[in-house]
């Protein structure tokens, strides 16, 4: 199974992707900021992070950056509310693989995985 | 036609004086003292002219006016309060109905003539009015028609709000002048240029954010199962210090992010108890702490908050091909005015009125409501209404599949 991190300052949020992605994944960590998320990535290098885009500290965008940096084959699907077209942008810049828009159900979450990290 | 901020500015003003004017005759004729709550003008569709109004009955007088500026007013007030003003004008008047209208036909004719004059005193210039007619009716109804126009189908509406001290007593004054005269009329009452908003583009923002308030009505659909649909949406132009008193001093629960770019300014979310209660639930069943909300629930208001902002500022940052970034939600739980004050003392710093951009929600299958507010801050509004390229309004959603191709 996938190892899979993930990134949301929402604890509602993490509880509801944890539910979704459990079944199929190993869910290795569950950070709240992007500085964590960075930490934690380096530490296990798990094969995909969902990363959520405004957190406190360091955003999602920031976050995917460096981790693309350390690791270019790094998985990494934006997974925010934010629906904006240089939002975006930025977050292809940053080297996203993918990007999935809140709210979500689970078909859209499994695609996108499916995506980036084919079964 | 440009609006300019001097001329809002200058109108408000106006509104608020003849308001005064209005409430300093009532003082004098019934000896009770009251103050001029709220004055604010609002550009909003015509459908949704008087929408505040619903399920109340109302009593008061109408008048139409001609001249500088033309159109329809009303003075209006709880039905319930016509015993209480019958007989503070005559002592027993409430005991007869013929002598409680006319009572209501006279207040009402004494405090729209100086609500009138003053206009027409500071537009230098003369309104002629109408002999005030009763009206007794519900919701709505008792409002004039807003003015036909074939290319507006958005109006402005003045309305002034005045609080009887002492008595639980207000009243409301409706004014929905014409369009052209209104037009011509702030056109001359501008100095400078420099500052003024085509209205086609202030009336395209608007229905830009008729679409974040249904994308965020979507949003709460999608989250919660509830059937939701986008109520009103409306663009208010009033003091700084008048801001807090809109929202009133029902107790919300609901999330205050700080939006940075252009516009920068404060967005809220705000339901109230029983909605948050009700919406939360419908996120994740879990059992209420007696009647306290739990850490689970407020966890997933915050997170409904996030999306919903999410929802209805994205479109202007699609239409405006830029980014409009937020803070993390910050949770509150007090009173309307409590949680405003603050947010409308920030953006006072640099601002004497503010644009205030209200939506409303709700739903008929359980009981539920939620209305978002933004201040944005008055110069990058302007800014963003002046890079607002009108034949892009409907780009309001990106194609993610496309940019990540």
């Amino acid at each position: 199974m996938p190892d899979v991190l993930i990134a949301d300052d929402s604890e509602f949020m993490r509880n509801l992707l944890r539910e979704i992605l459990e079944e199929d994944h190993t869910i290795v960590g569950e950070v709240e900021n992007g500085v964590e998320a960075v930490e934690v990535y380096k530490e296990q290098t798990p094969d995909l992070v969902m990363m959520d885009i405004v957190m406190p500290i360091r955003d999602g965008i920031e976050a995917t950056s460096e981790i693309k940096s350390s690791n270019p084959s790094a998985n990494v699907i934006m997974c925010t509310s934010v629906g904006q077209e240089e939002k975006m942008k930025e977050a292809v810049k940053a080297g996203a693989d993918g990007y999935i828009t809140k709210p979500f159900q689970k078909p859209s979450v499994m695609e996108a995985i499916e995506d980036v990290v084919p079964s | 036609m440009n609006v300019d901020i001097q001329s809002l500015g200058t109108f408000n003003q106006l509104a608020h004086e003849g308001a005064k004017q209005a409430t300093q005759s009532l003082a004098q004729m019934t000896g009770i003292d009251a103050t001029v709550d709220i004055t604010k003008i609002t550009l909003l569709d015509r459908d949704d002219v008087g929408e505040d109004l619903e399920g109340r009955d109302f009593v008061g007088v109408q008048f139409d006016y001609e001249g500088v500026l033309e159109g329809d007013t009303v003075l209006v007030f709880d039905a319930e309060s016509t015993d209480t003003i019958a007989d503070s004008m005559m002592p027993g008047a409430s005991e007869d109905p013929g002598m409680a209208q006319s009572a209501v036909k006279e207040i009402g004719n004494i405090m729209m003539s100086g609500f009138i004059d003053g206009w027409a005193d500071y537009l230098d210039s003369t309104i002629d009015h109408s002999p005030p007619q009763y009206i007794e009716k519900s919701g709505a109804e008792v409002l004039p028609s807003a003015p036909e126009a074939d290319d507006h189908r958005q109006v402005f509406v003045f309305k002034s709000e005045i609080e009887w001290v002492g008595e639980s007593v207000n009243f409301y004054i409706y004014m929905l002048p014409e369009y052209e005269p209104l037009a011509d009329a702030m056109v001359e009452s501008v100095d400078t240029e420099g500052d003024a908003i085509p209205i086609d583009k202030l009336q395209t923002f608007n229905e830009m954010t008729t679409n974040g308030t249904q994308q965020a009505a979507d949003n709460v659909e999608m989250m919660t199962g509830i059937p939701t649909d986008a109520e009103v949406t409306q663009i208010s132009f009033a003091p700084i210090e008048d801001v807090p008193k809109q929202i009133g001093t029902d107790t919300y629960v609901g999330t205050v992010v700080e939006f940075t770019g252009v516009p920068s300014g404060y967005l809220m979310v705000l339901f109230d108890e029983v909605s948050a209660v009700n919406v939360a639930e419908a996120m994740m069943p879990v059992e209420m702490d007696g009647d306290e909300l739990t850490e689970q629930h407020e966890a997933a208001i915050e997170e409904l908050g996030n999306i919903m902002t999410s929802g209805f500022v994205d479109g202007w940052a699609n239409v405006l091909q830029t980014s409009v970034d937020h803070t993390p939600p910050k949770l509150v739980h007090d009173m309307g005015r409590s949680i405003v004050d603050p947010l409308a003392a920030q953006v006072g710093q640099h601002q004497e009125h503010a644009f205030i951009i209200d939506s409303k929600m709700q739903t008929d299958e359980i009981e539920f409501s939620a209305e978002i507010h933004a201040l944005p801050n008055e110069q990058e509004l302007r800014a963003a209404l002046d890079d607002l390229d009108v034949e892009r309004a409907d780009k309001t959603e990106a194609d993610v599949e496309q940019i990540f191709e």
